[in-house]
């Protein structure tokens, strides 16, 4: 095998580390751009015995966005598999016990159930904020494109923004401003 | 049947007329309101309404549409634009100091265009994007309102239902 094979060889079967920010995110929609990542399914050379998933590391998941009012309608349902042992809990007081639960849920439920599930997921590195350790962000080489525009909020506009935007209408004669 | 289209000819007629009188004698001029409060060395208190330009004349947009009769339709719908929840630029015009949306007679909406801008009004709000035109004393942090209302959210303009 020559020198230039055997580096593509390397390469080939090398894992990508990718950086994924989930601020203003949907962890459902996100869920399904990254399990492709995490089980290889992206890679020419998948093949469900070969163990060819890439690390995914996802910062932000604090700042997610659910769609609509999902936070108070979205329930996650645990079972102690005691009698009355079964729980029910809303996303957004889950949100507020561990900010990684949910984007952790829905990665795991992306990815097909099979015995290298749980393996995928040791993949999934996920941080609440933008802080990743040094030893993890050595590692990153490529970054998954956000699917949603982050919207931007009106105090983060400076004034004269504002005040030059184009306005589509006047106030009538004789308005009282408050 | 005749008779009500010769009537409304004869409305549309006279509105142009109008409309043109209206155009020779030119500049239609802005005067807003402002109350202000203020206090004499005395201590009499001074409501005062004064007469201010208004800002928005020189950055009004306006759509020029093809033939010169006036067209009925308004002019969010005139300008044809996709404006979703988090066009806050836009949204904020229609809000008052406080957050609140401004009445129709006012804006000069037509009733489809005032329904959907006051919807994302409020779903731009829920969202906290516009989290500094509120009352005094609401929470400006979205991170301190109650429960559920604390996380980010997104929200889909084809829920409106109009």
């Amino acid at each position: 095998m020559s020198a230039t094979k055997r580096v593509q060889q390397w390469s080939t079967f090398s894992r990508m580390w990718y950086l994924y920010d989930a601020q203003w995110q949907d962890p459902f929609h996100s869920a399904k751009i990254l399990s492709p990542y995490l089980t290889g399914q992206n890679k020419p050379i998948y093949h469900p015995l070969n163990d060819c998933g890439d690390h995914v590391v996802v910062i932000n998941s604090r700042e997610i966005a659910l769609r609509g009012d999902e936070w108070k309608k979205r329930v996650y349902f645990h079972h102690t598999g005691y009698p009355r042992g079964a729980s029910w809990t809303l996303a957004w007081e889950l949100h507020q016990k561990d900010p990684k639960m949910i984007m952790r849920k829905a990665v795991y439920k992306a990815i097909a159930s099979n015995l290298i599930r749980r393996t995928c997921m040791e993949r999934l590195h996920i941080y609440p904020g933008s802080e990743i350790p040094e030893e993890i962000k050595s590692n990153l080489s490529g970054q998954i494109r956000p699917i949603m525009p982050v919207p931007k909020r009106l105090q983060e506009y400076s004034k004269e923004e504002i005040d030059n935007y184009p306005k589509v209408f006047d106030f009538p004669n004789d308005y009282v401003l408050r | 049947m005749a008779l009500r289209s010769l009537t409304t000819i004869g409305r549309k007629i006279s509105e142009w007329n109008l409309l043109k009188t209206t155009a020779i004698f030119a500049t239609n001029t802005r005067n807003l309101k402002q109350i202000t409060q203020s206090e004499t060395s005395d201590g009499t208190l001074v409501i005062a309404g004064n007469y201010v330009p208004s800002d928005r004349a020189s950055n009004l947009v306006t759509v020029k549409l093809g033939d010169e009769a006036p067209c009925s339709a308004c002019y969010m719908c005139k300008l044809n634009l996709d404006v979703k929840h988090t066009d806050v630029l836009i949204l904020s015009q229609f809000v008052r100091t406080d957050g609140c949306m401004l009445p129709r007679r006012i804006t000069g909406l037509c009733k489809r265009q005032q329904k959907r801008i006051g919807t994302m009004v409020t779903m731009a709000q829920k969202a906290g994007l516009m989290s500094n035109i509120n009352p005094s004393w609401s929470h400006r942090d979205p991170r301190k309102r109650y429960r559920h209302k604390k996380w980010n959210s997104y929200w889909d303009e084809t829920t409106i239902k109009c």
